[in-house]
């Protein structure tokens, strides 16, 4: 297979599988009585098991702990390369925050002339 | 899978239930464990006796060279969003140290960066991945509420409570003069 293609699937399933992760990461982290995480969670796990699959089917490994392992790290790997471009859109919009005026309003107005605070 | 590569994914995990946690709760009072978890999340993963093995190792090393900006991004982006005028007037000490931090973030960037065209067909792959895996959660998201059963419509509030509500409002709104 092209090794170019090859990447750009390694970095797609890999992506995929570790997006998911954080998903089923952030719903236990977040638990509480309102949610109701089990289809989500399905949907998730659903997303790790195939994208893993497909990596192992181009990388020709079996699809065992190994090939979720490294179709994780891959995930890692992909992910650490877009946040640049994250932190770029970022920065413009740190750019905009800090150049902006606050509108004037008059109830915070009244409390900002209360003792006690800024 | 050996204890070193066990501890990568297990710190990594505690990290990102840290972050998880720290973002519930209103924005002036978030979840008191959120951030020490965290923390203690990013100690398991990047603090061990051993070197992890393939592939955990190459993840620790990526990390840990984007941790070089990362870091000073993180705290530039904290201290901007503290002295912007977002909620209160500009706070000119944080604005300026954040412009500072990330200005010293993206030099770090820029020092250490190697662009070549395959990364940029590894970030749109990325994000391709990504958004599929997005789309699925919002999808079980939509199919899970549609599941939920619709609650019966709220009885209106009795006498008692109508009282006490009203007392909770004078209360916060500081009402001086009773009818």
């Amino acid at each position: 297979m092209n090794p170019n293609l090859e990447l750009a699937i390694s970095a797609f399933a890999g992506s995929a599988a570790l997006t998911s992760l954080f998903v089923i990461l952030a719903l236990i982290g977040t638990l509480n009585p309102y949610h109701r995480p089990a289809i989500p969670m399905l949907g998730a796990s659903i997303v790790i098991f195939a994208s893993t699959y497909l990596f192992a089917h181009i990388v020709g490994i079996p699809a065992n702990s190994i090939a979720l392992r490294l179709t994780m790290s891959e995930g890692v790997l992909a992910l650490l390369d877009i946040i640049p471009i994250a932190f770029l859109l970022c920065t413009f919009m740190f750019l905009q925050a800090s150049l902006r005026k606050r509108p004037e309003d008059p109830l915070l107005a009244l409390l900002e002339s209360e003792p006690g605070s800024e | 899978m050996s204890p070193w590569a066990a501890q990568v994914w297990l710190g990594m995990a505690i990290t990102i239930i840290g972050i998880s946690m720290h973002r519930t709760g209103p924005a002036f009072r978030r979840h008191p464990f959120g951030i020490p978890l965290a923390l203690l999340g990013l100690a398991v993963m990047l603090f061990r006796v051993e070197k992890p093995p393939h592939p955990e190792s190459e993840v620790v090393a990526a990390t840990m060279d984007a941790a070089m900006w990362l870091l000073p991004a993180l705290a530039g982006s904290t201290l901007v969003l503290i002295g912007a005028p977002l909620y209160w007037r500009t706070r000119l000490l944080p604005l300026l140290a954040g412009w500072a931090l990330i200005v010293v973030a993206w030099y770090q960037y820029y020092s250490i960066m190697n662009v070549a065209l395959s990364d940029a067909l590894r970030g749109v792959s990325a994000l391709l991945g990504m958004t599929l895996a997005l789309a699925v959660f919002a999808l079980c998201v939509r199919t899970a509420e549609r599941m939920t059963p619709q609650e019966p419509e709220t009885e209106p509030l009795s006498e008692k409570e109508k009282k006490y509500v009203e007392s909770v409002l004078r209360r916060h709104l500081e009402v001086a003069d009773e009818p």
